[in-house]
C-alpha cells in the first residue's frame, strides 16, 4: 500500500504503541483486500462496547491500550452496552455482570469515546455527511450511514473499529471506492404491493432482501415514499438476515436518484420480483412457533427515535399493559431526555411499559426472566432473539405489538 | 494411515504456519452465536457441525457469516485456547480475516488463513486429515490420512 510520511512514522512508533498496533492491523487488512492506500475518516463507531460481545478478551484488549495511553483521534461513539446503566437491577441483570460492563465503560471513557450507548449514533452526536469516509461497525448503523446518508464505510469488526478510531484512518477498499457502491441485485416491487405498502412491510422487505442478496448490493425499485424510521428498519433487517452494508432505493436514497444511477449504468446481475405473496411468505419466516400468550414485547430495534416515542405514547395513552407482560421500549439517552420533556415517557410509564436505555433485549442477559414468547416489530430482533433470548418470536406491526402488550396475546 | 501427496495452492489471507487435524464443513459458519468460547464446541443448532470441537483444528468451511461483533467471541476463544488454529475458506470475508489479524496484534497468536484454492477444499480435504497450512504462501498439504 502507498503510505504517507505520517503513516510510516505511526508504524515506526512515533505516535505511541496503540497507534502503531492499530495501524499495523489496518495495513494488513488493506493488503488482504487490495487497498491502494489509507483514507482519513470523519468519525468512528465502536461495537465492542457491550460486555456480551467483548467479554474478558475485550477488557484485556482495552486495558492493554489504555495502559499504553490510547486516545481516539476522531469523534468516536459507543454502540449499546449490555446493561441499562440506570436501571439494570430492574432488568434482573446479575451484579457481577453489570460490574464487568461498567469496567468496559471506564476503559472506553479513558480512550475518549463518547458514551452514546446506541446503535443509532446518527440520532445523537455522530451525524455523518454525504460522501464522508467513516470507520464504523454495528451492522444497522453501517447500512444506515451508507444507504440513507451516502457516507462511506465498510462493515468493520469489533476492535478494528477501535483501530480506526485510534489512527483516524481505514484502508481504502470496498465501499470507500465509488465503483464498488453500484447496485447488483434489483428488487422490483409489483404495482399492487407498491400502492399499498404498509409500515411493517419495510422490515419484512429488508429481511427478504438480506436473504436473497447476501453480501451483494441491492437496489429496491417501486417504493413511493419512506420515512427515516422505515429506512432504518429496512436496513437493520437486511443487515441481520444477510450481510448487506449498502442498499439503494430508487427515488429515495441519495445515490439512487434514478434506477440507472443506482446500477451505475450496468444491468443487474439478478432481478427479483416482489409482490404481496413474497412479503407474506417472508413475514411467516420471521416468526417461529404459533401465536398465543405473549410475555415480552420488544420495540425500538434499532433504538427508537423521537417520532417513534410519540407513536408509542399515542398508542398507550389511557391503556394498561397486561399483567405478566413486559413491554420494553429500547432507545438512547438523547431520545429519552427529549421524550421526557415532551411528556411521552410519563404516558408510557403510566401504562406500565418500561424504557430500556442504552441496551436492548438482544444485548442484555435475560435468562432470569424465563420468557417464552416475544412479539416484535423489528426484523433484526426477529432474526436474533430466538437464539439470544431463547424465546419463540412473533413478528407483527408496531400497532399489533402494542396491542399484544395490552391484551397479553399475539396472533400470527 | 498413508500420505496422499495432496498439495493445494491458494491465497494467504493471514500469516502463520500450523499442522494439525482438519474439520471440514460444506456450510457457511458464523462464530457469533456459533462457537462456545469457553470450550471451542459448535453451539449453532442449525449447523451440521453442532456439537463438534473446533479447538486447535484446521477449520475448513466455505465462507464466514455474521455480525460485526464476531471478533468478540472469536478472541474470547483465542484467549481461552479454544479457537481453531487455522482456517481454510473458499472465500474469506473480511470479518474472519480481521479476527486473525486482531489475535496476532493483541494476543500474539497467529491463525493462518488461506482461501481461493485451486480446488474446492471440500472436495479434497476430509475431516480427520492431518493438514499442514502456510498462511503466507497460501500452500496446504495433506500430510496423512486415515
Amino acid at each position: 500500500m502507498d503510505l504517507t510520511d505520517e503513516e510510516r512514522r505511526i508504524l515506526d512508533g512515533a505516535f505511541g504503541e496503540p497507534q502503531r498496533i492499530a495501524l499495523g492491523v489496518l495495513l494488513k487488512l488493506g493488503e488482504a483486500y487490495g487497498a491502494d492506500r489509507m483514507v482519513e475518516i470523519g468519525s468512528a463507531h465502536v461495537v465492542g462496547s457491550s460486555y456480551q460481545i467483548a467479554g474478558e478478551a475485550g477488557i484485556d484488549i482495552y486495558s492493554q491500550l489504555v495502559a499504553q495511553g490510547a486516545r481516539v483521534r476522531v469523534r468516536t461513539t459507543s454502540d449499546p452496552g449490555s446493561i441499562d446503566f440506570a436501571r439494570w437491577r430492574e432488568f434482573k441483570t446479575p451484579a457481577d455482570y453489570a460490574e464487568r460492563q461498567i469496567k468496559i465503560a471506564e476503559l472506553l471513557d479513558q480512550m475518549g469515546v463518547i458514551p452514546t450507548w446506541t446503535c443509532t449514533p446518527y440520532t445523537t452526536f455522530n451525524v455523518p455527511r454525504f460522501g464522508e469516509d467513516l470507520g464504523w461497525s454495528e451492522s444497522s448503523a453501517v447500512i444506515f450511514a451508507n444507504s440513507v446518508i451516502g457516507a462511506r464505510t465498510n462493515r468493520l469488526a469489533a476492535y478494528v473499529d477501535v483501530c480506526a478510531a485510534l489512527t483516524g484512518r481505514v484502508p481504502r477498499f470496498g465501499l470507500h471506492v465509488p465503483e464498488c457502491r453500484r447496485g447488483e441485485v434489483l428488487f422490483d416491487l409489483d404495482p399492487d404491493l407498491s400502492a399499498g405498502f404498509e409500515d411493517h412491510f419495510f422490515p419484512a422487505l429488508g429481511y427478504l432482501v438480506g436473504q436473497v442478496t447476501g453480501d451483494r448490493i441491492p437496489v429496491i425499485a417501486g417504493v413511493g415514499k419512506a420515512t427515516f424510521d422505515q429506512l432504518k428498519a429496512l436496513g437493520a433487517a437486511s443487515a441481520a438476515s444477510g450481510s448487506v452494508a449498502l442498499y439503494h432505493m430508487v427515488g429515495i436514497t441519495p445515490e439512487a436518484r434514478t434506477l440507472e444511477e443506482a446500477l451505475g449504468g450496468r444491468t443487474p446481475v439478478e432481478r427479483v420480483e416482489v409482490g404481496r405473496r413474497e412479503i407474506a411468505r417472508t413475514m411467516e419466516q420471521m416468526s417461529t412457533g404459533q401465536g398465543g400468550a405473549v410475555d415480552v414485547v420488544g420495540v425500538g430495534c434499532p433504538h427508537a427515535s423521537i417520532d417513534q416515542m410519540r407513536r408509542y405514547a399515542t398508542l398507550l395513552r389511557g391503556k394498561r399493559v397486561h399483567t405478566g407482560v413486559q413491554l420494553w421500549i429500547c432507545t438512547n439517552t438523547v431520545v429519552e431526555e427529549m421524550a421526557r420533556k415532551m411528556g411521552y415517557i410519563e404516558t408510557i410509564e403510566q401504562a406500565g411499559a418500561k424504557l430500556m436505555v442504552g441496551t436492548c433485549h438482544n444485548d442484555c442477559p435475560l435468562g432470569a426472566w424465563g420468557f417464552r414468547r416475544l412479539a416484535t416489530d423489528s426484523g433484526k430482533f426477529a432474526y436474533y432473539t430466538p437464539t439470544t433470548v431463547g424465546t419463540e418470536c412473533v413478528f407483527a406491526s408496531t400497532e399489533a405489538c402494542i396491542e399484544a402488550a395490552i391484551t397479553g396475546r399475539v396472533e400470527r | 494411515m498413508h500420505s496422499p501427496h495432496i498439495i493445494l495452492h491458494g491465497k494467504g489471507c493471514a500469516p502463520g504456519e500450523f499442522e494439525g487435524e482438519a474439520v471440514v464443513s460444506n456450510q457457511p459458519f458464523g462464530f457469533w452465536q456459533g462457537i462456545d468460547p469457553q470450550t471451542g464446541f459448535v453451539i449453532d443448532r442449525r449447523h451440521e457441525l453442532f456439537g463438534a470441537s473446533l479447538r486447535n483444528k484446521v477449520f475448513v468451511f466455505p465462507f464466514g457469516r455474521g455480525s460485526t461483533g464476531t471478533p468478540g467471541i472469536f478472541l474470547e476463544a483465542v484467549r481461552n485456547g479454544c479457537a481453531p488454529a487455522a482456517i481454510v475458506n473458499v472465500k474469506s470475508e473480511p470479518m474472519i480475516v480481521m479476527c486473525a489479524l486482531l489475535a496476532e496484534a493483541f494476543f500474539k497468536v497467529r491463525i493462518p488463513i488461506v482461501d481461493g484454492l485451486d480446488a474446492n477444499p471440500r472436495d479434497v480435504l476430509r475431516t480427520g486429515d492431518r493438514v499442514r497450512i502456510n498462511g503466507t504462501t497460501g500452500e496446504i498439504e495433506v500430510v496423512s490420512r486415515e
